[in-house]
């Protein structure tokens, strides 16, 4: 069974019910569309709200930046769209993550399905301490694929698409933890596209990295976003600027009576916009560096 | 707020300063090269000659800091359109003050030729509007003021109307025998230069409105050009006449 079969048998885990889940997702989102659509979305941290009332929509084979300063909410949105939260006891998440129509927070989807169909990067490359091959197949292994023919295919075809298969060709049995920080998170970019995914989430990837390093992460998030959607959060505008075709900035907003600071959404436009006529002060304010 | 980048955007408004200066330089230039026209006056014609040299090295120094900024600090948003704009306007501003060495140099020229009044009084009433239309420039800047940027091209119709009326005026001081031909040249071509300057305040003014709002100024050709190309779905080649008739009496802008 290839990687793209599997995709097809296994929708989310949804059974019968996934068609009206998915309509009603839709229908909130009010005409909205996206491969993404979040409405009203609301991040708890036990009683403590950390974002709220999100609303946005992912674009397709389009790069997205998520900028903002710290705690502003924008890696525990990126977060929500794989449902990582999940692994936090105390997260909580309210309004909806509409992804292809259906709620990921519906109770029906399984969200080791949602996690493989969309890929995570995170900002410290954090390769398996096994061989850079196994590294790369072992999502394809758990995906059940055993023949080592089809394993050696999928390796190769993820570390090209990771611009990595060149310099790793002749040593795919040595450690992936041999490798430099650069290599090592191009790896884990091929270990999370081995499994086909849709959508790669990306947490400051390049954050840990040289400036040749970010680069080539750049130029491979050109290429990739032929075959996937990158959501990528950055604490560099420039990076932001340079990659993304659109770019979402999230503040934090005080509440003067508890003191507690709440992220919300400011404004998401085309890239271009963004960082040249935006139009909210606030983002005016953020990107020119008058505010911090 | 937090100011970040405090150095930066004290390099900004520095080099905003400058090219204010540089225009008020032109502003008070105008009125001068107006009475070196005038009164015949050759001493103060070579004083506005030799500050061009100034104008020149100032202008080239205010680009060089622009593209300093650039380079160095990748400015976005607002900070990146008033950079933009600097490099745009301090080419007007320094343009305009070539061109009022040119109305010094017509003055040689014409030295020693006397100019009835009705010419006087309407090279005198140019000069006014040249240099109020700048002022409203300089002004719109200053105060990031868009709505007053955008006054300053109905301004400047006034001055394309007292230039037309300057050419009229010659061919019949001419016909009358008053100015010889050489001199009507020379005026004709100094009425050229003031309603020039009146051109570089309009777009001046246009940057201001593309600082303070992001418009981008979209000139008539570049719109004609669009229809045409949209209502055709040709690329005309550059030959083509495009002008419709209607539009052949308007300058190119």
């Amino acid at each position: 069974m290839t990687v793209e079969e599997i995709n097809v048998v296994r929708p989310l885990g949804l059974g019968e019910t996934s068609g009206r889940r998915g309509d009603e997702a839709r229908s909130v989102v009010g005409g909205r569309t996206g491969l993404f659509t979040t409405a009203d979305l609301s991040v708890y941290y036990g009683s403590f709200r950390a974002v709220r009332n999100v609303d946005l929509s992912i674009t397709e084979h389009e790069i997205t930046a998520f900028i903002g300063p710290s705690g502003c909410g924008k890696t525990t949105v990126l977060r929500c769209f794989n449902r990582m939260n999940d692994l936090i006891d105390s997260a909580r998440v309210e309004g909806i993550v509409a992804y292809h129509g259906v709620n990921l927070y519906d109770p029906d989807v399984n969200p080791v399905e949602v996690r493989r169909r969309i890929g995570m990067v995170f900002q410290k490359p954090n390769p398996f301490p096994k061989s850079i091959y196994d590294n790369v197949a072992y999502g394809p292994r758990l995906s059940g694929i055993k023949k080592r023919n089809d394993l050696d295919d999928i390796v190769e075809r993820a570390l090209r698409g990771a611009a990595l298969w060149d310099e790793v060709k002749d040593r795919l049995k040595a450690s992936g933890l041999g490798l430099s920080g650069g290599q090592q998170q191009r790896l884990c970019i091929a270990r999370a596209v081995a499994v086909e995914p849709e959508v790669i989430l990306m947490d400051e990837p390049c954050s840990a990295l040289d400036p040749i390093a970010t680069a080539r992460i750049e130029d491979l998030m050109q290429e990739m976003k032929q075959r996937y959607t990158i959501i990528i959060v950055t604490h560099n505008m420039q990076q932001a600027a340079r990659v993304s075709d659109r770019t979402a900035f999230f503040t934090t907003e005080i509440n003067e009576e508890s003191d507690r600071r709440t992220g919300v959404l400011v404004e998401f436009d085309r890239t271009e916009t963004m960082f040249s006529s935006p139009t909210d002060e606030r983002t005016e304010q953020y990107v020119t560096g008058r505010f911090g | 707020m937090n100011e970040l980048r405090k150095g930066f955007h004290e390099d900004l408004d520095e080099a905003k300063s400058e090219l204010v200066r540089l225009a008020a330089l032109v502003t008070e230039a105008i009125p001068r090269a107006t009475a070196v026209l005038l009164d015949g006056d050759l001493e103060g014609a070579d004083l506005l000659i030799r500050a061009d040299d100034e104008m020149d090295a100032r202008a080239i120094d205010l680009e060089e800091r622009c593209y300093h900024i650039l380079a160095l600090q990748a400015p976005v948003a607002s900070d990146l359109r008033q950079v933009i704009a600097l490099l745009r306007m301090v080419a007007e501003v320094e343009r305009s003050n070539d061109l009022l060495c040119n109305i010094c140099k017509a003055a040689r020229r014409i030295y020693g030729h006397e100019l009835d009044p009705k010419l006087r009084g309407i090279i005198s009433r140019m000069g006014e509007q040249a240099q109020q239309l700048y002022e409203a420039a300089i002004e719109s800047f200053v105060q990031n003021d868009a709505a007053k940027a955008a006054a300053i091209d109905d301004m400047d119709s006034y001055l394309d109307g007292l230039q037309k009326q300057f050419v009229q005026a010659i061919f019949e001081s001419h016909a009358a025998g008053r100015i010889d031909l050489q001199v009507a040249v020379q005026l004709a071509v100094v009425a050229r230069f003031y309603e020039r300057i009146g051109d570089h305040a309009v777009n001046i003014g246009e940057r201001v409105r593309f600082v303070v709002t992001g418009w981008v100024p979209e000139h008539k050709g570049a719109e004609r050009y669009r229809r045409f190309v949209e209502g055709t779905g040709q690329i005309p080649r550059i030959d083509d006449a495009m002008v419709p008739p209607d539009d052949s009496g308007e300058d190119a802008s």
